[in-house]
Order: structure tokens, then C-alpha cells, then sequence
């Protein structure tokens, strides 16, 4: 298959894969991998947050 | 699923035994876990309920139920599992997430590894629960399939994990990994990392 990606979804990419140490394809695999696991969740019934580290606030990771 | 070729050390004679790591969890692998495994550790929960032994000094995996593990990891694309045979019996279960964490140490911070999640050994490996060990070197092949599986995935070879405190050493000593101490966040297990350097080590032949 082939991507297309507009210039700010491909410099989201790279800026990713710079950060990460991984290639390209690796980070859209592991994007894959993150939203399968979460909407996986989200069928068996879970809530998933994210969580502030210093106050504690919690918003919910909404998927539609 | 494929297998590839490990040994194993026989305990007493340190003799090399011919091995299989399994890149997969197969149903006969569960089919020998439930006959072979659940009822040596089943027995074991009995002998340390009639011992009075508390239960937070029981080993942590005796209640693993791997059949649901395997089940639910079966179809998520970021857990994978591995199992290593020898001479036909199961010897070691495996399951590795590869977006559970990112690296903390600050050298790597932020970037992925291959998480160990559950590693357990066959009960006739463990002294604690058979008195005596048939085989060693189940836990450095899985620690290496987890490394491989990183490399294999873009992580370069980094791996972490949360480590019960006996097996501590074993991770810090034999395996060379950082020890990041207790996670406040994981009932206060120690946290290990191993960095791509100390992966090219660990795996070097000696």
C-alpha cells in the first residue's frame, strides 16, 4: 500500500522518528499497535486517561 | 510459528541440552501447561496454605492463568509471546509488550523498548516449588528472544521490566541490566532497563 501524508502529517512523522530513534515505517507501526490496544480497551468496557503526574487530574482519551 | 535453536543447561552436569524457543504460544503449548504445570503449582498453593505461609512470600506467578493470557494477547498486534520446549515438556512462557513503557533511563529516556510483562519457568526449574531444578538458562533465552524481538522492531535492542526481588540479581548480575529501583507506580517492584550497549554485551558470545 502506499501512504499519502500531507507536509505537516509527514513532519509530525519525521519529527517522531527523530525523537524515538526508530525509522518511519516502525513509528506508523507502533501508532497501529497504540490505537488497536485503546480501542481494544475501550470495547471490553475501560476508560482510558491520562493522568497529570504532579496534580493528578485525570482527562479521558476519547475514541470514536 | 517458527522455532529456533537454544540450548539449555542440565542441572548438576551443566551438560548443553538441545532446545526450542517458539516465536508463538500454540495450544499445545497451553494443552502442556495445563497438564503439566497447573497441577504441580496447584499442590504448592495447597502446601504453603496448610504451612500458613503469607501469601505475599508465595511465588507471584502461581495464579498466572496463561490460557487467558494467551487468549486476550492473541489478537493485539503489541503483545507478543514465546515459549521454549526441550525433550517434549514445556520449559518457559513468555509475553512481551512493545508500547507498554518508554525507555527511563536518561540516556534513552522516551524511547521505545520491548516490556517484559510475565515471564514464568516450569515448576520442575524452580528449587522453591520442586526441591530441586532440571534446567537452567530459561529466563537468559527469554531475556535474548526479548532483546531480538527489539532489535527486530526498530527498539535497538532495549528492554525493561519489573522484577520480583529474588529474581533481582539475576537481572542486574547475570543479565547487566540498569537498575532503576523500586516504581512507586507498579507496587514498588524494582524496574530494570537494558540499553542497545548492554544488549550488544548480554548477547556477545562469552
Amino acid at each position: 500500500m502506499t501512504l499519502n501524508l500531507t507536509d505537516a502529517e509527514m513532519a509530525a512523522l519525521e519529527d517522531l522518528a527523530a525523537k524515538k530513534d526508530l525509522n518511519k515505517t516502525v513509528v506508523i507501526r507502533q501508532a497501529l499497535r497504540l490505537y488497536q490496544m485503546v480501542d481494544q480497551r475501550l470495547r471490553e468496557g475501560k476508560k482510558v486517561f491520562i493522568e497529570d503526574e504532579m496534580t493528578k487530574a485525570k482527562s479521558e482519551l476519547m475514541l470514536l | 510459528m517458527e522455532k529456533s535453536d537454544i540450548y539449555l543447561q542440565r542441572s548438576g552436569t551443566r551438560e548443553d541440552v538441545d532446545a526450542e524457543l517458539w516465536d508463538d504460544i500454540s495450544d499445545l503449548h497451553l494443552d502442556l501447561w495445563r497438564s503439566t504445570w497447573v497441577p504441580m503449582l496447584d499442590h504448592t498453593v495447597r502446601r504453603l496454605q496448610s504451612a500458613a505461609v503469607p501469601r505475599e512470600n508465595w511465588p507471584q506467578d502461581l495464579h498466572w492463568d496463561w490460557g487467558k493470557k494467551t487468549d486476550w494477547s492473541r489478537s493485539l498486534l503489541t503483545l507478543q509471546r514465546f515459549a521454549i520446549t526441550c525433550g517434549g515438556a514445556l520449559q518457559g512462557l513468555t509475553l512481551v509488550n512493545l508500547t507498554k513503557l518508554t525507555a527511563r533511563l536518561p540516556s534513552q529516556r522516551g524511547k521505545d523498548l520491548a516490556y517484559i510483562e510475565f515471564v514464568s519457568t516450569a515448576p520442575w526449574n524452580r528449587p522453591e516449588i520442586a526441591g530441586v531444578q532440571q534446567f537452567h538458562g530459561i529466563g537468559i533465552n527469554m531475556v535474548r528472544a526479548a532483546i531480538e524481538l527489539s532489535r527486530n522492531e526498530g527498539f535497538h535492542g532495549r528492554i525493561g521490566l519489573h522484577s520480583l526481588i529474588q529474581a533481582a540479581s539475576f537481572y542486574s548480575g547475570t543479565c547487566g541490566m540498569s537498575a532503576l529501583g523500586p516504581d512507586r507506580h507498579y507496587d514498588d517492584l524494582d524496574y530494570f532497563e537494558m540499553t542497545p550497549t548492554q544488549a550488544d554485551a548480554f548477547c556477545r558470545p562469552a
